[in-house]
C-alpha cells in the first residue's frame, strides 16, 4: 500500500458560458476512507462529481487517481479504472426485470452458448441483493414497479456487484426510509473495513457526522474547508457552508399584510405532500423550501393546475380554486415562472412581444385580431420597468441571455395582471445583475398587492426577499416562520434534518411559528 | 405521475382486454363463419400472415432497440418499401432466367443494403427514425419503380413453387417458415444475452451506456435485422404471387399496427416477439373471417386506424412527467 491518496482533485476549475461553477476546488480523498462532501445548492458539488465522473472536461487543475495523473477523464475510462458513481438519477432501464437490470452486461450464460442462464441470473441477484442489503427484492419484478427505495437499493446493489474501489453516492438516502438508509451505512462500514473508498455526498449532515472520516466543504466554486466530522461539530460545518460575505442588495420592505390571497387547508397530493395548512396574503412573499424531493416544488405545480391534489382545499380569495389545469388558474390571474424556462416558460422562437403577451392576448385582441399598437405600447414600457436587455421587443428569446429570458417570462404575468404569481427557483441560473432587478421586481409586484409564493433553495434569497418561509421535509410542511431576524443555520438544519438543531439553544422569540 | 400499482393495473387492464378481443374475435368467427374453424382454413391464416408476420418481426426489432417514445424512439417505415424492392429484384432476375439462390441472394442483399441506410441515417446522421425510415422508403419506392415501370413482373422458378406449396400434413410452407423464423428471432431476443442487452439500450440508452453497452451499434444492428426480415417478406411475396406487382404501400400500416398491438399482449408492456406475432394472427384472423361472413375487407384498414389512435395514445398518456423534481 502506497501513500498516494486514492482521489485527488486539485484547483479544478470550471466556467459554463461565464458563469464560474467551480473556481479552483480541490478534494483529496484517502484511501479506505469515508470522505463527505458538502454545500449549498450551486456550491459546485454536482459539477466538481461530474469532472470527476469525466462529463465535464475541467478548464483548469489537475486529477489524480491513485496516484496517477490522468489528463483526459471519460466516463468510460472512469469505470475502468474502478471509480463507479451512483447519480441522484436512477439509471436503471425500467422495464427489465430486478435480476436483468442488476446483471445486464454480466449475465451468466449456459456454458459455451449465447443463452442467458435464467435460474444462475435470478440467484446471483438475490445473493447480491442479500449480501448488500439484507433484503429479499422480488427479483422478477419489473424495475419500474418499484417504490423508489427499493430502485436505489437496487442501482447500489449494481455498483457493488462490479467490485468498485472507489464508490461515488450522490444523496443515497433521499428516498431511503430509515430502516434502509441504516442498511446503507452498515453495508458502507463494512465495505470501508474491506478497503473500499467512498466518497459521499449528502445534505443530510447527520448522515455525514456519522460515516464520514473527513469532509470536504464546498462554497461559491471552492473548497473552504476540509475537517474531520468527528472534532467539528454540525452547527460548525453548516456556518463553513453559508457565505455570510455576499448580502446582497435586497430591496428593503415593509411588513404588509392584506386579506388572505390563497388559503390552504389539510391539502395533499400523494405521494408528494400531505397535509398542508398555510395562509398566503396580499402583498406578501412567502418563501416555499425543501430538498429534492420534499414536495415544496409539487406544491407549484399543485396550485397551478398542473397536477391534482387528493386531499384538502384551496380557497382563492375565500373561493374554492376548483377545476385544477392551468389554463383555469391563469384565468383565476395565477401565474407560474418555472424552473425550467427553457421548457416550461418561453418560446426561444418567439419575439419579446409574443412572449410577453401570450397568456394575456385576449386583453390585445378585438374579434380575433391583435391590436398591435395597444401591444406595442405595453410591452415598450415592461422592457424599459424590467431593464430587459434586448435589442428591442422584436428580437427572438434565443437571442437574450439567461437573467433577461427569466425577466420576459416575469413581465408575461405582469400583463396579465396576475394577483398570485408562483415562482419556482426565479434565480437559477442567472446572473447576478439579473438577479438584483428580479428581486427588485418580485418586491415591487408584493408593494402593488400581489401575493407571491417563491420555491427556492437559495437561502439568502429566502431570508432576505421573503416575508415568511414554509420549510418542507419528506412531504410534510415543517415549519412556517417569519424571517425577519432568521438565521440560516437554523433554515438550513430545518431543511435537511426537518427539525431546529439539538446544538442551538431554544428557539428565539422571532423564530416562533407564524400564524 | 402515475403511481406503480396503477401503472401495473392499467397494464393488467389492457392485457387481459387485448386477449379478451382476441379470445371473442376467434369465437364469433368460429360461430358464423362457416368453416372458419377447418383446420386447412387455420394453416391458411397463417400462410396468409406470413408476410405481414416478417415485416412486423423487423418492425419489432427496431422498436426494442429504439424505445418506446412513439416519436422518437426506433420505428422502420421502409419495411413495405423494402418488401416492394426485394420482391422486384427477385421477380426480374428470376424472369431473366437466374438460378433461384442466385436471385435470394440478390434480395436478400438488397434488404441488407436498406436496413444498413436506415442505420447510417438514424444512428450516425441522427435523423428521427420516423421521418428517416420515410426517406428511405421512397428511395427504394423509386428504384422499385425503376426495376419494374411500374407494372407486374411474372416471374415463377422451382423455389417459389415450393415456397407457396404445402408439406407436411398438408401445413402451407409459408406458414412452416414463418413459425421457423419467429421461433430463431424468439430466441435470439428472449432467450440470450444480446436479447437483453437490445431491449435495456431502447428501454432507458443512459443505464445501457452506463453498463458498457454500445447503445450506437445495438440501434444500427436492429435495423439492419429489419432490412433483411423486409428481403425475407419480398421473397415470400414473390413466391406468393407469382412475381411482383406495385402495392407493397399497402403493407405499411399494418406492419405498424401489428407491432403496436403486439406491446398490448405482453406482460411488460413492451415489444416482444410472442406479442407481435400474436397481434399478426389477430389481424390475420379478423381478414379470414371478414372473407368468410362476405364483409368487405376494406373495414380491415378502418379498424387498423382506429387501432393506431388507441394505442398510441394509450402509450403517450402512460408516459408522464413527474412534478417534484
Amino acid at each position: 500500500m502506497t501513500g498516494h491518496p486514492a482521489l485527488a482533485l486539485r484547483g479544478i476549475e470550471k466556467s459554463f458560458g461565464g458563469a464560474q461553477a467551480l473556481a479552483g476546488a480541490s478534494l483529496v480523498v484517502e484511501r479506505g476512507t469515508v470522505h463527505g462532501l458538502v454545500g449549498q445548492n450551486g456550491a459546485g458539488k454536482s459539477t466538481l462529481i461530474k469532472v470527476l465522473a469525466g462529463i465535464h472536461a475541467p478548464d483548469a487543475g489537475s486529477i489524480e487517481i491513485d496516484g496517477k495523473n490522468e489528463a483526459h477523464l471519460s466516463p468510460h475510462h472512469v469505470e475502468t479504472l474502478g471509480i463507479h458513481m451512483i447519480h441522484q438519477d436512477r439509471l436503471l432501464p425500467p422495464t427489465l426485470t430486478v435480476a436483468e437490470a442488476l446483471l445486464l452486461g454480466n449475465e451468466p450464460r449456459f456454458a459455451r452458448t449465447p443463452f442467458i442462464n435464467r435460474r444462475q441470473l435470478e440467484r446471483q441477484a438475490a445473493e447480491a441483493l442479500w449480501n448488500a442489503f439484507q433484503v429479499a427484492l422480488p427479483v422478477r419484478a419489473l424495475i419500474r414497479d418499484l417504490a423508489t427505495a427499493e430502485q436505489q437499493i437496487v442501482q447500489i446493489t449494481r455498483a457493488l456487484v462490479n467490485k468498485p474501489k472507489i464508490l461515488v453516492l450522490d444523496e443515497p438516502t433521499a428516498a431511503l426510509v430509515h430502516r434502509e438508509a441504516e442498511m446503507l451505512f452498515e453495508t458502507i462500514e463494512r465495505l470501508k473495513s474491506d478497503g473500499l473508498t467512498v466518497l459521499y455526498i449528502s445534505h443530510y449532515l447527520s448522515e455525514i457526522e456519522r460515516l464520514c472520516d473527513q469532509v470536504t466543504v464546498l462554497r461559491n466554486g471552492r473548497d473552504v474547508a476540509r475537517v474531520s466530522p468527528k472534532t467539528t461539530s454540525t452547527a460548525e460545518i453548516v456556518s463553513l457552508m453559508i457565505d455570510r460575505d455576499v448580502d446582497s442588495c435586497f430591496p428593503a420592505r415593509p411588513p404588509r399584510r392584506g386579506e388572505p390571497l390563497i388559503q390552504t387547508d389539510g391539502l395533499g397530493n400523494s405521494p408528494y405532500f400531505s397535509d398542508v395548512t398555510f395562509t398566503l396574503r396580499k402583498g406578501e412573499i412567502v418563501g416555499v423550501t425543501g430538498l429534492v424531493g420534499s414536495g415544496a416544488k409539487a406544491l407549484a405545480g399543485t396550485l397551478f393546475g398542473l397536477s391534482k391534489a387528493d386531499a384538502g382545499t384551496v380557497l382563492l380569495k375565500g373561493r374554492p380554486l376548483a377545476a385544477p389545469t392551468p389554463a383555469a388558474a391563469v384565468a383565476r390571474r395565477i401565474g407560474l415562472v418555472p424552473e425550467d424556462r427553457r421548457r416550461h416558460g418561453i418560446s426561444l422562437d418567439l419575439s419579446v412581444r409574443e412572449n410577453a403577451t401570450l397568456p394575456a392576448l385576449p386583453d390585445f385582441t378585438r374579434r380575433g385580431l391583435i391590436r398591435a399598437a395597444r401591444e406595442k405600447n405595453a410591452v415598450a414600457g415592461l422592457v424599459a420597468r424590467l431593464g430587459i436587455k434586448t435589442s428591442g421587443p422584436e428580437a427572438l428569446l434565443r437571442t437574450l441571455s439567461g437573467g433577461n429570458q427569466q425577466k420576459v417570462v416575469l413581465s408575461k404575468w405582469l400583463i396579465h395582471q396576475s394577483e398570485l404569481i408562483i415562482l419556482d427557483e426565479p434565480t437559477v441560473g442567472v446572473d447576478v445583475g439579473a438577479k438584483v432587478d428580479i428581486y427588485r421586481e418580485i418586491s415591487r409586484l408584493a408593494d402593488e398587492g400581489a401575493g407571491v409564493l417563491m420555491i427556492s433553495s437559495d437561502l439568502l434569497e429566502l431570508t432576505g426577499l421573503a416575508d415568511r418561509v414554509l420549510v418542507f421535509h419528506r412531504g410534510r410542511l415543517v415549519a412556517d416562520l417569519h424571517t425577519a431576524g432568521l438565521d440560516q443555520d437554523m433554515l438550513l438544519a430545518l431543511i435537511t434534518t426537518g427539525a431546529a438543531p439539538k446544538e442551538s439553544n431554544a428557539p428565539k422569540e422571532h423564530h416562533a411559528l407564524a400564524v | 405521475m402515475p403511481s406503480p400499482s396503477d401503472r401495473g393495473n392499467a397494464a393488467r387492464l389492457l392485457r387481459s382486454g387485448a386477449y379478451g378481443a382476441f379470445a371473442i374475435v376467434f369465437l364469433w368467427f368460429a360461430i358464423v363463419a362457416p368453416g372458419f374453424l377447418r383446420f386447412g382454413n387455420l394453416t391458411d391464416v397463417v400462410q396468409q400472415s406470413a408476410i405481414l408476420g416478417l415485416l412486423a418481426l423487423g418492425m419489432t426489432l427496431v422498436m426494442i432497440a429504439g424505445g418506446g417514445n412513439v416519436i422518437s424512439g426506433g420505428i422502420d417505415l421502409s419495411l413495405a418499401a423494402n418488401l416492394g424492392l426485394t420482391a422486384a429484384i427477385y421477380a426480374r432476375l428470376a424472369q431473366d432466367g437466374a438460378n433461384g439462390l442466385t436471385a435470394i441472394a440478390a434480395a436478400l442483399g438488397a434488404g441488407l443494403l436498406v436496413g444498413a441506410v436506415n442505420a447510417v441515417a438514424v444512428v450516425r446522421l441522427r435523423i428521427v427514425p420516423l421521418l428517416a425510415t420515410l426517406a428511405v422508403s421512397k428511395i427504394v419506392n423509386g428504384l422499385e419503380f425503376v426495376l419494374t415501370k411500374n407494372s407486374v413482373v411474372t416471374a415463377t422458378s422451382p423455389i417459389q413453387d415450393w415456397l407457396s406449396g404445402s408439406g407436411l400434413f398438408g401445413i402451407p410452407e409459408m406458414a412452416c417458415g414463418l413459425v421457423l423464423i419467429a421461433v430463431l428471432v424468439w430466441l435470439v431476443v428472449h432467450a440470450t444475452s444480446l436479447g437483453l442487452r437490445l431491449h435495456a439500450v431502447g428501454a432507458h440508452p443512459e443505464a445501457a451506456r452506463a453498463a458498457g453497452l454500445s447503445v450506437p451499434a445495438m440501434v444500427a444492428g436492429s435495423y439492419v435485422a429489419s432490412g433483411l426480415l423486409g428481403s425475407l417478406a419480398g421473397i415470400f411475396s414473390a413466391a406468393l404471387v407469382s412475381g411482383s406487382s406495385p402495392g407493397s404501400g399497402n403493407y405499411l400500416l399494418p406492419v405498424v399496427v401489428a407491432a403496436f398491438l403486439g406491446v398490448t399482449f405482453s406482460r411488460r408492456q413492451v415489444p416482444t416477439i410472442g406479442g407481435t406475432i400474436l397481434a399478426v394472427l389477430f389481424i390475420g384472423l379478423l381478414a379470414n373471417g371478414f372473407q368468410l361472413v362476405n364483409i368487405s375487407t376494406d373495414w380491415i384498414d378502418g379498424v387498423e386506424g382506429v387501432l393506431i389512435l388507441f394505442l398510441v395514445g394509450w402509450t403517450t398518456l402512460s408516459q408522464k412527467e413527474s412534478l417534484d423534481a
